[in-house]
């Protein structure tokens, strides 16, 4: 009798319990996290109740790590310890981010794959760095949940590339969350908004935050949330104006433009009058440039305002790219939604009243609307709500192959709701030629080198033919996270090679083709990896059940019982952390033949209460 | 032949795809099409809003979100289904693609880019709409553009009323004239395109 009869399938081991879940925003400039506590979606705070985590990691020497304010608080002293909005170096190369390079004071470490920070802790990558913000979001979530969350949505914005949405979930899966899904930021607005005022119609969600900017097009409908159209800018944001001050402070200032302590004074400034200036007409900014007297500078909302406006312009060429693919016009919009703290800037909301000729909604506070929808669909995700949603997401950017002469054909065009696959033929161009160079790429742009390469690979053991016999066929599938598998296979033969491919920037082009090539001339081996990884799932599966019977039923055992069925537990420890097949599963039934007194008797005891109370007459049959 | 689950033997609806008794998701089946996977009647006659509604209700019950703590095996077979799901909103709700996709069931691949099909009036009518195109976008003229999709627009809809009528009774008995139908849609759904791009650019510039 197997372990897992314990439980019908759906149902917790104590079903008044609720499952714990949580949703987490992690931003450019702040991280929040938020779960359903008590049927009310809740963002929760830190034990000096601020609900906002600013998202700044600093390293110090000795293996110490601050993470949010006393990070902020430093970063002037320490700033190329100090890393701020790392997300937008996230699934970035170096050569990404040297546009970047002149407003970020880091020391970037030149080299192939994913960009890395030089710090007194070592070098870092930006996954490892947004793994210690999600941690401290983690822990903050056990301390007021009293638990391990299950599950967690995390949210990214619509316009994330596949190696960005790749590097969120790496960090993630470093940070020790299960990933229930990617949830685009704009799609957990609307359904923050859709659920508190049971609304119907279209919606625009317009979402300029710290770094990047979205806009979205989506339909609720009869508790299907679609998305219709995305398009955006994921190097656009709230920073974008700081910096936009900060520039035309430093020219009226003067001072070393290439000190990092000026800038970091500079940019502070910048940011704090930008804010002040959401709600007065005019305010001082003060500044102590090095070995000068320290001055005030008055700074009107005009003068800001037109020294953003250039900033600010550049969302718009989006908002009608979306409507455009959403087949939509402006009079289709029902309601716009705000979201991102550079909403609050009072310009922003009169370019989006003055585009879509309506007065956006602001009821939710634009830094929790993000976090609080995530929250709730974390809480469906994992089980604890009978509502009817679900979240219909779009692929943010087209997917397509390198042909000829650099020039890109597109597989899988941009919006296109996903999980989507397309299959698309190849053959052999010459003759007996036994491999052939695929090179995965996305973007809008029709030249290959305008576009971000995913991944690059050779398929290799094709078996000689005449050219074009040979029929290779490449399936890419994306997933409802947005994140995409190719598949290769040579069917003209009947020689079946398949293998999935994860691009991300944790792999290199070489691992890839390494993984591939591996597939085509080590086809066995494949096999045996993939009864290990389904070995390991099953063993881990069954001491999970293992554990959870115990902690609930251990005194239905004598203690002889009890000591074959520990001894069986701890060899499936010790055979999972292992990588052979045949001793998991040897392993794992074990413990399920030793567990078969525990199992008969919890069904008996199960069965004794849930009989409890009916007549006899009722048992009859 | 009347499906069954795999897993409790209960009798299957359509699509087949979830058991009605024990919840459990179907292995997923290739050789269903994408009517059948929607659910709905082989026509090419076709209200988009019922196959929309249709699509959706089964999403919610099958979409990977469903699955997301599920075994391995239930989240492969969901996200198939999800996938082709997809596949056919998008292809059954565009008449053209909806009529290629009937075409190409009886064997018939009108829009095989292989084919040379000597069509001078098409071509005829193809030329001039594109330097009218041409045109308008050189003097910048926004409405001009306007009145042209319109224009485009309602040309549309002549074909597709046309390829109702070939269309009407499946298989096809006159696939040369849908062929031909198919190739002016086809033609008319690029310029569509092609008067989008214009205009996003010179709004944007």
């Amino acid at each position: 009798m197997a372990l897992m009869q314990i439980a019908e399938p759906g149902t917790a081991a104590d079903p008044h319990r609720r499952r714990l879940a949580i949703g987490i925003d992690l931003g450019t400039t702040h991280s929040l996290v938020a779960s359903v506590l008590s049927a009310v979606p809740t963002v929760m705070r830190d034990h000096d109740g601020n609900y906002l985590l600013p998202s700044v990691v600093r390293y110090l020497g000795g293996g110490g790590i601050h993470v949010g304010y006393p990070a902020v608080a430093a970063a002037g002293q320490d700033p190329h310890n100090t890393i701020a909005s790392v997300k937008r170096l996230m699934g970035r190369g170096h050569g990404d981010v040297q546009t970047l390079a002149g407003h970020l004071p880091y020391d970037l470490v030149p080299g192939e794959g994913m960009v890395r920070l030089r710090t007194v802790a070592g070098e870092k990558s930006p996954v490892e760095v947004s793994a210690e913000i999600l941690r401290v979001l983690k822990e903050r979530a056990v301390e007021t949940l009293g638990g391990e969350p299950e599950g967690a949505v995390i949210t990214v914005p619509a316009y994330f590339d596949e190696a960005q949405r790749q590097a969120t979930k790496d960090a993630a899966r470093l940070a020790g969350l299960n990933v229930l899904r990617l949830l685009a930021e704009p799609t957990a607005a609307a359904v923050a908004y859709g659920l508190d005022k049971g609304s119907e119609g279209i919606f625009a969600i317009y979402d300029l935050g710290g770094g990047t900017f979205d806009i979205s097009i989506l339909r609720l409908q009869a508790g299907v949330f679609e998305v219709l159209a995305t398009a955006g800018d994921s190097a656009l944001g709230g920073d974008d104006m700081d910096h936009a001050l900060a520039e035309w402070l430093m020219r009226e200032e003067g001072g070393d433009a290439s000190d990092p302590l000026w800038r970091r004074q500079v940019l502070q400034q910048a940011r704090t009058a930008k804010e002040a200036l959401s709600a007065v007409d005019e305010t001082m900014i003060a500044l102590t440039p090095f070995g000068r007297a320290a001055r005030e500078i008055k700074l009107s909302r005009a003068q800001l305002e037109s020294l953003i406006q250039p900033v600010i312009q550049r969302s718009l060429p989006a908002c009608r790219r979306a409507l455009r693919d959403a087949g939509l016009k402006l009079t289709d919009i029902d309601g716009v939604v705000l979201v991102g703290g550079a909403t609050r800037v009072p310009a922003v909301r009169a370019m989006v009243e003055a585009f879509f000729q309506q007065r956006p909604l602001t009821d939710i506070d634009p830094d929790q609307v993000v976090v609080l929808g995530a929250a709730i669909q974390a809480d469906a995700l994992v089980g604890n709500q009978r509502e009817d949603l679900l979240l219909m997401d779009v692929l943010p950017l087209s997917l397509g192959l390198e042909t000829m002469g650099g020039l890109v054909e597109k597989i899988i065009p941009r919006n296109t709701p996903i999980p989507v696959a397309r299959a698309q033929e190849f053959t052999t161009f010459k003759d007996g030629q036994t491999a052939m160079s695929i090179h995965v790429v996305q973007g809008e742009r029709d030249l290959v080198q305008d576009c971000r390469s995913l991944a690059r690979f050779s398929l290799r053991g094709i078996p000689p033919m005449v050219a074009g016999a040979a029929r290779i066929r490449v399936t890419f599938q994306v997933d409802a996270d947005g994140l995409l598998a190719v598949r290769a296979e040579e069917t003209s033969t009947g020689v079946r090679s398949e293998v999935v491919v994860k691009p991300s920037y944790g792999l290199n082009d070489e691992e890839i083709a390494r993984m591939l090539q591996d597939s085509f001339t080590h086809g066995a081996e494949d096999v045996v990896r993939r009864r290990l990884s389904e070995a390991k799932v099953e063993g881990e599966r069954v001491h999970e059940a293992l554990r959870t019977a115990l902690a609930a039923d251990a005194d239905l055992l004598d203690p002889a019982e009890r000591e074959v069925l520990d001894k069986a537990g701890t060899a499936l420890i010790n055979a999972l952390s292992g990588d052979d097949a045949g001793v998991i599963t040897a392993a794992a039934e074990a413990v399920e033949t030793a567990a078969e007194p525990l199992v008969q008797r919890r069904m008996d005891s199960a069965l004794r209460r849930a009989i409890t109370g009916r007549s006899i007459d009722d048992l009859g049959d | 032949m009347v499906d069954s689950c795999f897993r409790c033997g209960a009798e299957l609806g359509a699509p087949p795809a979830l058991c009605a008794s024990c919840g459990a998701v179907q292995p997923f089946r290739a050789d269903l099409s994408l009517y059948a996977v929607a659910g709905l009647p082989e026509t090419y006659d076709l209200d988009v809003q019922t196959l929309r509604t249709q699509v959706l209700a089964l999403q919610k019950g099958l979409h990977p979100d469903r699955f997301a703590n599920a075994e391995p095996a239930a989240r492969r077979y969901s996200l198939e289904w999800s996938t082709r799901l997809n596949e056919a909103l998008a292809i059954l709700r565009d008449p053209l693609r909806r009529a290629d996709y009937l075409l190409q069931r009886q064997g018939v691949d009108a829009l095989d880019e292989r084919v040379k099909v000597a069509d001078p009036e098409l071509l005829m009518t193809q030329m001039t709409y594109r330097e009218r195109l041409e045109d308008l976008a050189a003097a910048r003229d926004l409405s001009g553009m306007e009145a042209l999709r319109q224009e485009v627009d309602t040309a549309v809809t002549g074909v597709v009323q046309r390829l109702r009528g070939l269309l009407g009774v499946l298989p096809c008995v006159e696939p040369e004239a849908a062929g031909a139908a198919l190739r002016e849609l086809q033609f008319l759904d690029k310029l569509l395109g092609e008067i989008d791009r214009s205009e996003e650019h010179l709004q944007n510039a």
